[in-house]
């Protein structure tokens, strides 16, 4: 092995939101002196404005340190940062497996959650030397022996294995460096052999085309080489290649162990997939490194213009924001209420959130976002069988055989006080409890098998409100499963609203209909005439109420002085009911179409 | 062949501003001032003599000499607080002077507790043959709602006089809390035994920053909930109906033929000198607005420069919005040609009782009018 090898440890950052995991790294850039302090701002990882906004990590963004142990040599410390999010647990799992070790990082206060233990079984599965970190030490509230207490259940470590710091104030931080050196195994691999190195996260850059972001198990990579991707059979030749500083440093090569960039120069991110494999074109090794799969959306929605001149722009927006997202997939739509839009499916729905707040804000877009929804596989009575991710799309339940739904495994940690609580609107959703245990004397680790549909609702915002916000909810996709659903209409005046039928279970279907009534009642405004609001299961009319026209307005007088006023109201008004989406004679508001979610049960 | 009408649409309209009152009610956000005195008032006169001074240079409507002086009208404020002597000065210096046809409609308004017998002669004389009231009601308790001065008997004499000496009579009304039902019908009725012919009937509005707004925002006056308000203005439109005056626009009715004509120019896009503080005018394309405050709008005149606060030029678009939503005001409504394909649901309307179609033309009913808000911005958005 290499002495430079033998000196590099790469490792990832494993945290539930909040924990601390960007202000972390930004002490290790501090301390390292990657970053000098006129360089120093807050989660100087995080890039985006929606990221440092929402304190969250969206896209990986790894960096190479460098640290001099007391009396011992420089190392090369390669630190990936993950983002933290259920709805990212792929392109986590990817960065899990281009690290020889992981920081799990919990607060000093709110312990363990469900999203630090399914990140760490994920880690645990790629056989990564665990650190146990315990954050925030410096909050007066903190109980770093509770929480030690906590780790050493779950990790059967020694309590003095455990690493106490603030990432706040900096301290404990050196001995975390020397935790990382001491303990992380330095990787192995062959310089001389055959290539093979992990894209554990891709970018779209306007200048050099699609940049794979890569951990070289084995060989070495030189600029202007021709690299071959497993996933794709497709070849790239290497216009730049290097490392990870606070911006990208170009290098000769990349060899075995290390973590850097490739500029393929590919038009689209999507070729350059997120676990897939890198070789050479001319030097192969034997095979893919385990574990690529496409990431798959899960929850999808219509996205609409308010206004139809944006169709053109809506449809440019997505394309850029496809460029360096591979996991964004929409397909043009027609809807009857909403004109042409599109189809977007998401890994999950903070994956959706984001990208529709990019698209209003960085494209100043004004969107009809209909509610989210799932992929159900449908069986019809003649054999045939398909995917609908819209529920509009659902042929007459008398013709179809079975309509299978996804289930996801969901897991809840939580203080015990709120068990039954969970369990209930859990059972609400039509979830089956499959597990139960306490981790410690006051928190339990429950698990659901939940039709995403019922997640994707309301179950979060449900569970933070029943728990006064103390659970933490992982989930991962477990199967398609068959159930008796049926396909909820809505009409308006008589018409069916194609962008707010629903798929629910048959037994719901009716308190489903009256409570979407009652909401729809209160979201659409009084206007010129009277709106009747109708929920349907194929003919069968299940709930109906009506929004009232508007009884009177104003009716100022308007003589000489009152005509430009007038007008430049009218005007205004016109701006203002941007919003607004015009179905047949009613103006339907934005949130109208997502009363499923706001719906109490 | 030419109707009335016609005749109108030809000849040019004319608006003086009064900015004076006697005190301030407590719904009124018009440019006004009760802080005045003869020095002010004569000022005023010489101000507005100056303003057609200075405008005859710039306008197209004085210049070209085509155009007769169709109507006239002197609003306020409270014209009927000119000392007759300044009245007379106002009104040889403009409305004398711009060629009035010779059946020209010269309309001032007149507080009822401010029309002498000898005041009311001298603006006869002057060649006012419309003068329009404001009474507002009859009703005690609405008449100090509305911070009044005058009660109904005063109020009753001065209709009394208006109908012996003026060809035509107009009176002011105000839908306001605290009045029933009963009690609007009969003062209706009394008012056009009195021999009112036209009526302008407006429901209660508070605007921002009148003292009618400060005593609902500390509870001391509470306004009707909406259906009784609407219930409200559809009885006294049919009420009028029945009494003979037909509903020719939103807040107005009359007996037919005796339709304000200044304020069908309005509506019907008939070009208008204005002259005033805070009067607006509007010739093609322009139209301006003058300064508000008469120390302002004299001290502007003063440096010999057009006293205008704000100018609006307005594009083909806005004239187009304005002609469909102003004809959509009027009893005769708005020509379906005008309209875009499927700006309206036509049929829900009818259903509804908001419109009727009747040759070629969109015409709302009173109904309709009561809603006339949400019609406007359905149509203004379906005009590009």
């Amino acid at each position: 092995m290499s002495e430079a090898l033998a000196r590099t440890r790469n490792f990832c950052i494993i945290a539930h939101i909040d924990h601390g995991k960007s202000t972390l790294a930004d002490r290790l850039l501090e301390h390292t002196g990657t970053l000098t302090g006129k360089d120093m701002q807050e989660q100087v990882l995080d890039s985006m404005d929606l990221e440092r906004e929402r304190g969250i990590t969206i896209k990986s963004h790894p960096i190479r340190m460098e640290h001099t142990p007391p009396g011992d040599a420089l190392h090369t410390l390669n630190l990936i940062d993950t983002p933290g999010h259920v709805d990212f647990h792929y392109e986590v799992s990817r960065s899990l497996a281009a690290c020889e070790g992981a920081l799990l990082v919990v607060d000093a206060v709110q312990g363990v959650q469900a999203q630090t233990i399914n990140n760490l079984y994920l880690a645990v599965e790629h056989d990564l030397t665990i650190i146990p970190v315990i954050n925030k030490i410096d909050l007066p509230a903190a109980r770093p022996d509770f929480i030690a207490e906590q780790f050493m259940d779950l990790l059967g470590c020694d309590p003095d294995e455990i690493v106490l710091v603030s990432a706040k104030t900096g301290a404990g931080v050196d001995d975390l460096l020397g935790a990382i050196v001491e303990r992380i195994p330095s990787p192995e691999g062959d310089a001389a052999a055959a290539p093979q190195g992990l894209i554990f996260d891709s970018v779209f850059d306007p200048y050099v085309g699609a940049v794979a972001y890569v951990r070289l198990f084995d060989g070495t990579i030189k600029k202007g080489q021709k690299i071959r991707l497993f996933g794709n059979e497709k070849i790239f030749e290497v216009s730049e290649l290097g490392w990870f500083r606070m911006k990208r440093v170009p290098r000769p090569q990349l060899t075995a162990g290390e973590v850097g960039y490739i500029a393929t120069g590919a038009k689209d991110v999507r070729h350059v997939r997120v676990g897939d494999t890198v070789t050479l074109a001319e030097q192969p090794c034997d095979g893919p490194l385990p574990g690529y799969t496409e990431a798959k959306p899960m929850v999808f929605s219509g996205m609409y213009p308010t206004d139809n001149d944006q169709y053109d722009d809506l449809l440019d927006a997505l394309e850029k924001l496809q460029m360096n997202d591979a996991s964004l997939t929409w397909e043009k739509e027609t809807s009857a209420a909403l004109g042409f839009g599109f189809r977007c499916g998401f890994l999950g729905l903070l994956h959706m959130e984001i990208v529709q707040e990019r698209l209003e804000r960085e494209y100043s877009l004004n969107l009809i976002a209909t509610m989210p929804n799932v992929e159900y596989e449908v069986v019809m009575r003649d054999g045939e069988a398909f995917l609908c991710e819209n529920p509009a799309l659902l042929p007459d339940v008398r013709e179809i055989a079975e309509i299978r739904e996804p289930i996801v495994r969901a897991s809840i940690i939580a203080p015990k006080e709120y068990v039954g609580a969970i369990i209930q609107i859990s059972l609400d959703r039509r979830g089956v409890q499959t597990k139960m245990e306490y981790l410690d004397t006051e928190r339990v680790n429950i698990e659901f098998d939940l039709p995403l549909n019922e997640l994707v609702v309301d179950y979060y915002d449900k569970l933070k409100s029943v728990t006064k916000g103390y659970a933490s909810l992982d989930y991962e996709y477990l199967c398609h499963r068959p159930d008796d659903l049926v396909r909820l209409d809505i009409l308006i005046n008589g018409d069916m609203v194609d962008a707010l039928t629903c798929i629910v279970h048959r037994n719901n279907a009716y308190s489903w209909g009256l409570k979407l009534c009652q909401k729809l009642k209160e979201l659409i405004p009084r206007q010129m005439f009277a709106v009747a609001i109708q929920a349907a299961v194929g003919t069968r009319v299940l709930a109906r109420t009506s929004v009232k026209a508007f009884r009177k307005n104003v009716t100022a007088k308007c003589y000489g002085g009152d005509i430009s006023r007038k007008r430049k109201l009218l005007e205004k008004q016109k701006e203002g009911k941007k919003r607004m989406k015009q179905v047949g004679s009613v103006e339907i508001p934005q949130e109208a179409f997502l009363a499923v979610l706001k719906v109490e049960r | 062949m030419t109707t009335g009408q016609d005749r109108s649409c030809r000849g040019g309209g004319l608006y003086v501003h009064v900015p004076f009152c006697a005190s301030i009610c407590s719904y009124c956000h018009f440019a006004r001032t009760a802080d005045h005195d003869r020095a002010a008032r004569t000022a005023y006169v010489d101000g507005v003599l100056a303003e057609l001074a200075l405008r005859r240079e710039s306008c197209g409507l004085l210049r070209d000499g085509g155009r007769r002086l169709g109507t006239a009208y002197l609003g306020g404020g409270t014209p009927s607080l000119l000392e007759p002597v300044l009245m007379e000065r106002l009104v040889a210096g403009t409305v004398h002077t711009l060629d009035p046809a010779p059946d020209c409609e010269f309309t001032a308004e007149a507080n009822p507790e401010s029309l002498t017998a000898d005041l009311a002669a001298c603006w006869r004389d002057l060649g006012v043959n419309r003068i329009s009231l404001g009474v507002q009601s009859l009703a005690p308790p609405v008449l100090k709602v509305l911070g009044r001065r005058c009660g109904p008997d005063t109020a009753r004499r001065a209709l009394a006089l208006a109908g012996s000496v003026f060809p035509r009579v107009s009176a002011d009304w105000i839908l306001a809390p605290g009045i029933a039902v009963a009690a609007l019908r009969d003062e209706l009725t009394e008012a056009v035994d009195l021999g009112v012919e036209h009526i302008s009937f407006y429901i209660l509005e508070v605007h921002e920053g009148t003292p009618l707004a400060a005593d609902l925002a500390a509870g001391k006056l509470r306004l009707p909930p909406d259906e009784r308000t609407a219930s409200l203005y559809l009885e006294a439109a049919a009420h009028l109906e029945r009494l003979g005056l037909r509903q020719y626009e939103v807040s107005n009715f009359a007996r037919p033929g005796t339709e304000s004509r200044h304020n069908q120019g309005y509506w019907r896009g008939v070009p208008w000198l204005a002259l005033g503080p805070a009067a607006h005018g509007c010739w093609g394309r322009r139209r301006y607005a003058n300064l508000a405050n008469p120390v302002a709008w004299r001290a502007r005149l003063d440096a010999d420069e057009l006293p205008e606060a704000e100018v609006d030029l307005r594009d083909t678009a806005a004239r187009r919005l304005e002609r469909v939503v102003l004809a959509l005001r009027t009893g005769d409504g708005v020509s379906l040609a005008w309209l875009p394909a499927g700006a309206l649901d036509l049929a829900a309307g009818h259903r509804e009782g908001l419109w009727e179609t009747r040759a070629g033309r969109l015409v709302l009913t009173p109904r309709g009018f009561l809603r006339i808000d949400t019609v406007e911005e359905h149509l203004a958005r379906s005009l590009a």
